[in-house]
């Protein structure tokens, strides 16, 4: 059984990836929008990039495919839906955490430095 | 809505930008992303998007198509497909039946007629086309090629079976006179002074040792040819287009003593290495079996004769 530290670090589009499935499951363009509103386009993925992503996420059983249609709107044949496993949630929060401790590291270290100046 | 021609176009080239990535990836992900492209260019669209951001848009695109094919195709690298593994294989095979079949042959030492230059278990590469005569004519445009000499060791195809090859070292080539007094090769009236060659008996044997007396024991129709139609004044006289060879363990060997000459069609090439020794019986070597297998498996690191690992079977003239 894998572990949800196994596979931290994370890259950045395997993050973002991540957090966009987190609340519902999405197609590839879906996740491309919710990525972009997430870093305020800092972002942005393109196709390669993410379909790259998301083969290695299915190989590494973070992301699944769904049989579900949720967006009716944009709909189409073609679209795949992905949505998050188990152990993408539980990787998800502990690349958050490592990231949020690193945050706290560092801003406790720089008002120090800072302090120098 | 109708798409524009621009976006006809540029979905058109990233169709096309696809190939660029591995084949099993653009089946599986192909279709989605070419999708996924469509909707971004008809957004732009819909956003009324200047040529700034078309540009943007490009470059980005662009960038991501470089970097991911890039990895995609490492990763396809990594774990190939059956497709992919056959294609290599495939290549691979034909070089090494080209390899094989034209350049250089493998061949196993089955007797000591040669020794102790050549030993029984010494496997080794035949070069094939280093003699004029060793059968392809295109590769002396490109390959240096020289005549068989005196003294040089040859692999020929056995005359009386031409399934078999046999190592021996060349003594006479055509013209050349040669008999044998008390073991000691006499060729155009000159005494060989041979280092290479060993005797392992010091009784006479009158054919072998005395070569050519009448023989006291079988020959075969190559030798009794020879003998019948090559002898002049108590010596062969070698024909044009074949070669006289014997091995270098005189007293135990089967040359062409006793089978006759070598045509020059016949001959394989010249021993070009030794790949690997290995300390085996003659019946071992010539025919594969379990035993043999096993064999090898159990005393590979013991029996194996490291010291001539490749090593270079030489060829040497016999001094006056």
């Amino acid at each position: 059984m894998p572990k949800p530290t196994d596979l931290l670090p994370l890259t950045p589009p395997v993050f973002h990836i991540l957090l966009a499935l987190a609340d519902e499951e999405r197609h590839g363009y879906g996740i491309m929008q919710d990525v972009a509103r997430q870093t305020n386009d800092a972002l942005q993925l393109g196709p390669g990039t993410l379909y790259g992503c998301l083969k290695r996420m299915l190989a590494a059983g973070l992301v699944e495919e769904s049989d579900e249609r949720p967006d009716m709107e944009l709909d189409d044949e073609r679209r795949r839906y992905y949505r998050m496993t188990a152990l993408g949630r539980s990787t998800v929060r502990a690349e958050a955490s490592r990231l949020s401790e690193a945050v706290t590291a560092a801003k406790a270290r720089l008002r120090f430095a800072g302090g120098k100046e | 809505m109708k798409d524009s021609i621009l976006i006809r176009g540029l979905c058109g080239v990233y169709r096309a930008m696809l190939f660029g990535y591995p084949r099993e990836f653009r089946l599986q992900y192909g279709v989605e992303m070419q999708q996924f492209f469509h909707d971004r260019c008809r957004e732009l669209v819909r956003a009324q998007a200047g040529s700034g951001l078309w540009f943007r848009f490009g470059l980005r695109n662009l960038t991501d198509w470089i970097v991911s094919t890039v990895r995609e195709r490492r990763a396809a690298r990594k774990v190939p497909g059956t497709r992919k593994l056959v294609q290599e294989w495939a290549v691979t095979l034909l070089l090494f039946l080209f390899v094989t079949t034209t350049l250089v042959q493998a061949y196993v030492v089955p007797t000591g007629s040669m020794e102790n230059n050549i030993l029984v278990g010494d496997h080794m590469l035949v070069d094939k086309v280093g003699f004029e005569n060793g059968g392809n004519n295109w590769s002396s445009y490109v390959l240096p090629r020289r005549e068989v000499k005196r003294g040089d060791i040859i692999a020929f195809r056995y005359p009386e079976d031409i399934r078999q090859t046999f190592v021996k070292r060349v003594i006479g080539v055509p013209g050349d006179r040669i008999h044998l007094t008390d073991k000691q090769v006499i060729r155009n009236g000159q005494k060989l002074d041979e280092p290479y060659a060993r005797h392992s008996s010091p009784s006479i044997d009158e054919y072998r040792d005395n070569f050519p007396t009448a023989p006291e024991s079988f020959i075969s129709g190559g030798a009794q040819e020879m003998l019948a139609r090559h002898v002049q004044d108590g010596e062969v006289i070698v024909p044009s287009d074949m070669y006289f060879v014997m091995g270098d363990n005189r007293d135990n060997s089967l040359d062409s003593r006793y089978w006759g000459f070598v045509p020059d069609n016949y001959v394989v090439g010249k021993p070009l290495v030794i790949y690997w020794s290995y300390d085996a019986p003659t019946s071992d070597l010539a025919t594969w079996n379990l035993a043999h297998l096993e064999d090898v498996a159990l005393h590979f690191f013991t029996k194996t004769r490291w010291n001539r690992t490749l090593t270079v079977p030489r060829s040497q003239a016999a001094n006056y």
